[in-house]
């Protein structure tokens, strides 16, 4: 293992990999080991060791740290000053079955890992305003900038996304960062079947309200803490000044006259989390469908292991383990959607490609995108796909 | 501004190639002098050109068959929208088949279920709101060229406009795209659910026709919000006005826009259209807040109060629709009123950390004096994406290169204290060479390899962007075809 403390030691790291022809397979907290093809590198490279905050400006909403930062160490400090992060990244610690809470702020970003705000805040891709990182080639560069709006040369940092650290390793991230509002409500609508809980949240997404939190939990599937919920449950969270809130419930009565305030400790974190099916003997797929299409995909599947998220955008799903997800992901392409593997052991994730493969001139393109960061393959290696 | 040396040997060829792109595209071959005259720049004004020939396509498919024709015979490529770039990025070249998008202008599709709208690039920005706004939904990205501006320039500029501070700019609000690739192959990246690759969509937005050409985008509508006040603050003095600005997002208040105009800016709107500003002002803020009515009357009341504390000599809130309007018919008249003063006019599009405003205002009004050149802040305040601009007469020996060293000057002062070159405008030509100012050798490197791997041969939009036209070969890049090296008679410029 090669622990990497600055900017510094990363460069030399991976020069010395280019010199010696080695992989380098870059290891945040590890809580998403099981995600992604099974790689085999030569060296693990350590980066959560580069960890601290650069800069905190809370008038700026701005926010720059060492990627190796846990994330629970980053919300934590905007709380104070009342700010969060947009993308609200989920703890998948416990779905890959690793202690919750050491999530870095790289890996999140890595693995496009988001929450129920995201919904009204966008991706982690729309929160990473600029980087640093060190290429392929052990040169250390930056992308993006430091301001809200920018759109100086091509937009890395979008890239950098989901990339699951094939193509280069961050050593500097700045994010966009957002108030707390003073008061959260989530509100509860029992009984209702997928496709009656899930049109009513498609109202209240396509509504001014600017919910920050649209899912659906099953009694097939419950989280802890829910209590009676009947066939199913639609979730909602409404947030704002006191005010505003009162207004905004006032305005979804309208809507849904049978929705009732609850609280439910990390609800939405919970069905972020994908943390109904983290205990079940099962393979967890996410799948990402235009709103409307996911209650087809949902009876067609016939599993009774689901959570919905995004008003239906995304939705976690469990197959049989070893399931080769082919029916799923069918469902989903004709739909408009894709789906990928989270969670499966590495017999299976080596069989069944976790990530949506690719049509042949979409797949030549990804290669060559992959080239000009990594032109030697270094950086986990096959991680997404073959080659990539 | 010096672009590349047109390739002679095509522009020896062009009347076969015009003959070529006539039997691709029957109708829709623009080629002789006073037709191409129509196409031969953008709102970037002080730079003129004709192109080889222009092609209008009218389906995915002549796009694709002019790409595979122009990349089989190695002719350079610049994709126009409506030609409204400020950053010069439809330029055309000599020796580039520029390609006109705005015959493609249908929707193809509004799903108000998943709230998207799949569009023909040459649709322009604001039909997108009219064709939904019936059912309350609206597009988000509004920049002031929106009447003009098309869906397919927007997303080669990533857009920004007005309302961006709360809603975000193109890359925020689009899904989907399917592009053509030099070749003519057709991809797509995302669409109502994302793709699962890499997020070459992202990169797609912003990249300024240098990856390929834009033939479909799928839209995100939003939500009409219920409630939209707009409230105008006064300032006696610049830096005060800046404080307000950093005042009000420091307090955890994002308004749906914040926008800024100083002294002389207020002037010529005044005398241009009578907004009714107050013209004894040094700076000016138009606030828009928008929500549900709570929501809205808690900023209203909140921004009030802030800009009072920030020395506000007047607050003061349009109390109807037609006084809104008015309140922003002044605002977005501020190029045109601004045109009226001198022939001709350099908008810059620095984007600074709020903090910073106080200090590079009071510096850009010393800087107006260096040069002795007059001009005008309007800009989007609230994110700190500045809008200077310069007046001059590029008539008047010597006055062009001024305003461009003027705005360079801004531009350098921008990234100094922690900003970037444009925030909404692109690079282009018009800031092609400031770029090593902010990105080293080995940051711009690394940006290029990712062009060579769109475009190895460099045929898409040469001369924009990048400061030194570096072959793929010479980056590293793996693809080269044939070990030829794209345009061998290309000098650095």
């Amino acid at each position: 293992m090669i622990v990497a403390r600055t900017e510094a030691d990363v460069i030399d790291a991976v020069q010395s990999a280019l010199a010696r022809g080695r992989t380098l397979d870059i290891h945040g907290a590890g809580t998403k080991r099981n995600y992604g093809r099974p790689v085999a590198c030569d060296d693990v490279l350590d980066v959560s060791t580069l960890r601290g905050i650069v800069s905190y400006e809370p008038a700026e909403l701005i926010l720059t740290v060492l990627p190796g930062t846990p994330v629970a160490e980053v919300v934590s400090l905007l709380a104070e000053k009342k700010q969060r992060l947009g993308f609200e990244p989920a703890d998948w610690g416990p779905l890959q079955r690793v202690s919750p809470g050491k999530a870095t702020i790289g890996g999140v970003l890595s693995a496009d890992v988001n929450g129920a705000a995201a919904i009204r805040y966008g991706r982690a891709r729309d929160s990473l305003l600029g980087f640093r990182a060190v290429n392929g080639l052990g040169e250390a560069y930056k992308a993006g900038g430091k301001v809200v709006k920018n759109v100086t040369g091509f937009d890395l940092p979008k890239l950098m996304c989901g990339a699951m650290g094939t193509l280069g390793v961050l050593t500097e991230v700045t994010l966009r960062i957002y108030p707390q509002p003073s008061r959260s409500v989530v509100l509860i609508l029992r009984d209702v079947n997928v496709e009656d809980g899930l049109a009513f949240l498609r109202r209240i997404w396509q509504s001014p309200l600017e919910a920050t939190g649209l899912g659906y939990v099953p009694a097939s599937a419950p989280l802890a803490h829910m209590g009676y919920v009947g066939e199913g449950a639609a979730f909602m969270r409404l947030e704002g000044e006191p005010e505003t809130v009162k207004d905004k419930l006032a305005a979804l009565r309208a809507i849904a006259p049978g929705a009732q305030e609850v609280e439910i400790a990390d609800l939405f974190a919970s069905i972020a989390g994908g943390a109904a099916l983290a205990e079940k003997n099962c393979d967890v797929w996410r799948i990402f469908v235009p709103q409307t299409e996911a209650p087809g995909i949902l009876r067609q599947m016939q599993t009774p292991l689901f959570n919905v998220d995004w008003a239906g955008g995304a939705s976690w799903l469990g197959l049989p383990a070893g399931a080769n997800g082919a029916e799923l992901r069918a469902a989903c392409e004709k739909a408009g959607g894709h789906a990928t593997l989270v969670k499966a052991d590495e017999e299976t994730r080596g069989r069944v490609a976790p990530f949506t493969p690719e049509p042949p001139a979409r797949r030549a393109l990804t290669r060559s995108v992959k080239a000009a960061f990594d032109p030697k393959n270094i950086f986990n290696p096959g991680r997404m796909w073959k080659a990539v | 501004m010096l672009l590349p040396a047109p390739n002679r040997d095509i522009l020896a060829r062009r009347d076969a190639i015009v003959r070529r792109l006539r039997a691709l595209v029957p109708d829709g071959v623009v080629a002789d002098q006073a037709g191409l005259t129509a196409f031969d720049g953008d709102a970037l004004t002080a730079y003129r050109q004709m192109a080889l020939a222009c092609v209008l396509p009218k389906s995915k498919e002549e796009v694709s068959a002019v790409l595979e024709f122009a990349s089989r015979e190695g002719i350079a490529i610049v994709p126009r929208g409506a030609g409204t770039s400020l950053s010069g990025g439809a330029l055309p070249l000599p020796d580039a088949i520029l390609m006109g998008m705005g015959r493609m202008n249908r929707i193809l599709e509004i799903d108000y279920e998943n709230r998207c709208v799949i569009a023909e690039p040459g649709v322009t920005n604001l039909s997108i709101t009219r064709a939904v706004e019936a059912r309350g939904f609206y597009y988000a990205p509004d920049p002031s060229s929106q009447i003009a501006c098309t869906v397919g320039g927007n997303v080669a500029e990533n857009s920004g406009g007005i309302h961006c501070l709360k809603y975000g700019l193109t890359t925020h609000n689009l899904l989907g795209v399917e592009i053509v690739l030099p070749g003519g192959e057709r991809v797509r990246f995302g669409g109502k659910a994302g793709d699962g690759g890499l997020d070459l969509l992202g990169i797609v937005a912003g990249s300024e026709g240098l990856l390929g050409v834009v033939v479909e985008a799928t839209l995100r509508i939003l939500p009409k919000p219920p409630v939209t006040r707009t409230l105008m603050a006064a300032f006696r003095s610049v830096p005060d006005a800046g404080q307000c600005v950093a005042d009000i997002i420091g307090a955890g208040v994002i308004p749906a826009a914040m926008e800024f105009m100083d002294r002389n800016c207020i002037g010529a709107v005044e005398d241009y259209c009578s907004p009714g500003y107050p013209r004894d002002a040094e700076g000016l803020l138009i606030i828009e807040v928008d929500g549900v009515a709570a929501d809205a009357a808690s900023a209203v009341k909140q921004v009030t109060e802030i800009a009072k504390a920030a020395g506000a000599s007047a607050v003061v809130e349009a109390f109807d629709e037609s006084e809104r309007t008015r309140l922003w018919a002044g605002r977005k008249a501020a190029f045109p009123a601004m045109g009226r003063l001198a022939p001709d006019m350099l908008c810059m599009d620095g984007t600074i950390p709020r903090h910073a405003l106080p200090r590079v205002l009071t510096r850009m009004a010393e800087m107006s004096k260096e040069y002795g050149l007059g001009f005008c802040n309007v800009f989007h305040a609230g994110d700190g994406n500045l809008h200077p601009l310069i007046i001059f007469d590029v008539m008047k020996e010597g006055e062009l290169a001024r305003a461009e060293a003027f705005g360079a000057a801004i531009l350098q002062l921008c990234v100094e204290v922690g900003g970037v070159l444009t925030g909404e405008h692109g690079v282009g030509v018009e800031k092609r060479d400031l770029m090593p100012t902010m990105f080293s050798d080995i940051d711009l490197a690394q940006q290029q390899r990712l062009k060579c791997a769109f475009d190895s041969a460099g045929l898409f939009n040469p001369g924009k962007v990048f400061p030194s036209l570096s072959a793929c070969v010479e980056l590293g890049h793996m693809h080269v075809k044939g070990g030829r090296v794209p345009f061998p008679n290309l000098p650095r410029f």
